[in-house]
């Protein structure tokens, strides 16, 4: 039997209510997954997704309307302070429509201290390797070779080996990349091996039915079991159309870290312990852009192919917590990027074709929260510890170190005072303590916890097998459930989970 | 506006369900604190503005907006002026603000974007119109200033002390470098040959 893809928006007026043995809220990467293992294990599977359903004909490569498409509030999201922009996905698919596809496993590391320190069951590298295997099959995963590198990525492998600073090439989830350089805009050639190109049409050929433009406002339980979620359809001008409610035992969210703790927070999902919602990561990095007298045109080729990893440890408690990439931008994000306004910014936006540009990701150790607020959106608050701070300031300047040591001839870190470098001695005199939320821009595109799994209810949410601690037959299936931040990329570990916990929800959907 | 509606279905479904776990978070959040600061000095320090502050804006003729009111269209107008290619004597074909329609985009943008978001934008132009000018000694409304006087306004508030009112200048300057950097005009400006998708046979410039 063979599922289907529905838009919410053609519900106009009709209210819709149905059974299903489980329903997904989400659709990105711990969606995904857990639809295609439910409707493969013969499960009448459902998923909602919030955003709408696009595919690679919608994806026109224009910065303006794709941020609006494929971003949460079209790419404004916040944390409540405003320090920090949050990225996240919206749509069928999810973060994994605009992601670049980089593909690293939770560390050794992170994943021993997980059953270590939080007692979390089957959670060590030997348990998961099955998961990654798979799932790293499934999509294809594979490295970028060094022909495929462009101009500014190839920057910061030099910059690494001059300096002699610990670097690698990445691996990705892309076959047949036409090298545009849009993979944040969603890729218009169908080269991402996504959830939206391969884990939710399988889970369609296996008979799951998949709903875009509906909005899950509640999930329905009498504090001991869920009973299924309540919703709204939503047309394409964004008013309600019809009100939607599945009755179902299992319900599986993975609307994000933000998403899946807001909605658990704003439906009265208990929490004796006041655990819901805390423990949030967000890994905040901030960029540091780089002048050549060369022509770099970063927004050419494939993005992020390349990290340094010579501040970065794993270990718990390290002083060297920053993950280093490029993140190049478009000339909307590109203008955003670069401080200033007027004359002065536009001399600099007409350097765009000769800048690279890197950024320090913190792996952090603050613990934020996710809440709502009195319009029922969700709420991030996040106050950046001393600790990361610190790293913070280490990391952009470590990013300045690696594009003087590739022949950089001035280095530009945005800040409320702009830091201009004119050469590496500069950095010496520089007080990196000025580096820190509020004077530096800073983005997070990788919020996890808020939902985090552990056996102890009196620090977690849910059990280690993705379940409730309190609420019978209400699953966690995306980043939310990871305790610490993983100091990588999350999205391959977010499928993997998935994909590992998905027999715990296949039999709670089984029993009813 | 839209996600009040929602809510309100899903509180009726939830009085119908019997459920007495709706409970609430509403919490008072620092956002709302920074926010109830910023009205109060808006209040205090130019109330009598703040009341007048519809009146004497020249909407313009034939257009329909959006989001934005008539004297918001107009400080966002001038604001998009300064903050885009604001001298252009380097470069005379490159395109002003108001030649790619920054502040129709804006318009158009704002239309999209939640409640809470609308309202703080709404706050932030209504400061920057009345209450900043002020901080920087001029006795006269932002839209109604010389250019270089704008500069100066905008330089302050861009490095003001509050975090929020940074906060907000970084926005209304996101969304006006999106509403600029949108055009294909400005590529050519900064050497960016454009998306692939739809290119032009001749390319984009």
């Amino acid at each position: 039997m063979s599922g289907e893809i529905l838009r919410g928006r053609d519900l106009a007026g009709v209210g819709l209510t149905f059974d299903a043995d489980a329903v997904v809220i989400g659709t990105g990467a711990g969606g995904s997954v857990m639809l295609r293992e439910l409707a493969r294990a013969g499960l009448d599977a459902v998923a909602l997704e919030e955003g709408a359903y696009l595919t690679s004909q919608d994806f026109d490569q224009r910065e303006d309307r794709m941020l609006a498409e494929l971003y949460q509030d079209a790419g404004a999201r916040t944390t409540d302070d405003m320090a920090i922009r949050v990225l996240q996905g919206r749509g069928v698919g999810g973060s994994t429509v605009h992601n670049t596809n980089l593909c690293k496993r939770t560390p050794d590391e992170i994943l021993e201290l997980w059953s270590r320190k939080y007692g979390i069951g089957e959670v060590r590298p030997n348990d998961l390797r099955a998961a990654f295997e798979t799932i790293e099959r499934d999509l294809s995963v594979s490295d970028i070779e060094p022909a495929q590198r462009n101009a500014n990525n190839e920057i910061l492998r030099a910059g690494c080996e001059a300096l002699g600073w610990r670097g690698a090439p990445l691996k990705h989830n892309r076959i047949g990349c036409a090298q545009s350089g849009f993979c944040e805009l969603g890729c218009s050639y169908d080269a991402k091996q996504n959830a939206l190109k391969v884990l939710l049409p399988e889970a369609v050929r296996a008979g799951a039915r998949i709903y875009s433009d509906i909005e899950v406002v509640r999930i329905v339980h009498d504090g001991r079991r869920v009973a299924g979620v309540q919703g709204v359809a939503r047309g394409a001008d964004g008013q309600p159309r019809a009100r939607v409610e599945v009755r179902s035992r299992a319900v599986i969210l993975a609307a994000s870290a933000v998403g899946s703790a807001a909605l658990a927070r704003r439906s009265g999902v208990p929490d004796p312990r006041g655990t819901l919602g805390r423990g949030l990561r967000l890994h905040p990095g901030g960029v540091v852009v780089g002048r050549f007298e060369r022509k770099v045109a970063g927004w050419r080729g494939i993005p992020q192919s390349y990290e340094c990893t010579e501040y970065l440890s794993h270990e718990e408690g390290s002083d060297k917590r920053v993950w280093i990439v490029t993140a190049f931008a478009h000339p909307i994000g590109a203008s955003v990027t670069l401080p200033g306004f007027g004359a002065p910014h536009m001399a600099a936006m007409r350097s765009y074709p000769n800048l690279a540009v890197l950024t320090a990701m913190v792996h952090d150790e603050t613990s934020g929260e996710v809440a709502v607020d009195g319009d029922e959106r969700p709420l991030i608050r996040y106050e950046m510890v001393e600790r990361d701070r610190q790293q913070l300031g280490a990391g952009l300047a470590a990013c300045a170190r690696l594009l003087f040591a590739a022949g950089a001839l001035e280095v530009t870190i945005p800040a409320l005072a702009p830091v201009r470098l004119g050469n590496v001695r500069a950095l010496e005199a520089l007080d990196l303590s000025v580096l820190r939320p509020h004077t530096v821009p800073l983005t997070a595109v990788h919020p996890m916890g808020a939902m985090c799994m552990g056996e102890d209810p009196r620090t977690s949410v849910v059990r280690s097998t993705g379940e409730h601690h309190q609420l019978r037959g209400l699953f966690v299936a995306d980043g939310s459930l990871f305790p610490t931040s993983i100091g990588v990329p999350p999205q391959i570990s977010i499928y993997a989970f998935a994909l590992h916990l998905a027999r715990h929800a296949i039999e709670r959907a089984r029993a009813g | 506006m839209r996600r009040s509606e929602s809510r309100r279905l899903d509180s009726n479904d939830a009085a119908q369900a019997g459920g007495d776990e709706t409970r609430r978070w509403h919490e008072v959040s620092r956002r709302r604190l920074l926010r109830a600061s910023l009205v109060g000095a808006l209040v205090l320090s130019g109330v009598v503005a703040a009341m007048l502050r519809a009146r004497g804006y020249r909407t313009p003729p034939g257009r329909k907006l959006h989001s934005l009111s008539g004297w918001q269209f107009v400080v966002v107008q001038h604001a998009a002026r300064r903050i885009t290619a604001a001298d252009r004597q380097e470069d005379s074909s490159i395109p002003s603000a108001d030649e790619v329609d920054v502040v129709g985009f804006v318009d158009a943008w704002v239309a999209r974007v939640d409640a809470r978001l609308r309202r703080d934008l709404g706050r932030f132009l209504a400061y920057l119109e009345h209450a900043a000018p002020l901080a920087c000694g001029f006795g006269s409304r932002f839209s109604l200033l010389a250019p270089f006087e704008q500069d100066r306004v905008l330089t302050s508030v861009q490095s003001s002390q509050s975090d929020l009112l940074r906060a907000g200048f970084d926005g209304i300057r996101s969304l006006v470098f999106m509403g600029y950097y949108r055009d294909a005009r400005t590529w050519r400006a900064v050497g960016y040959d454009g998306p692939w998708v739809s290119r032009p046979p001749g390319g984009w410039w």
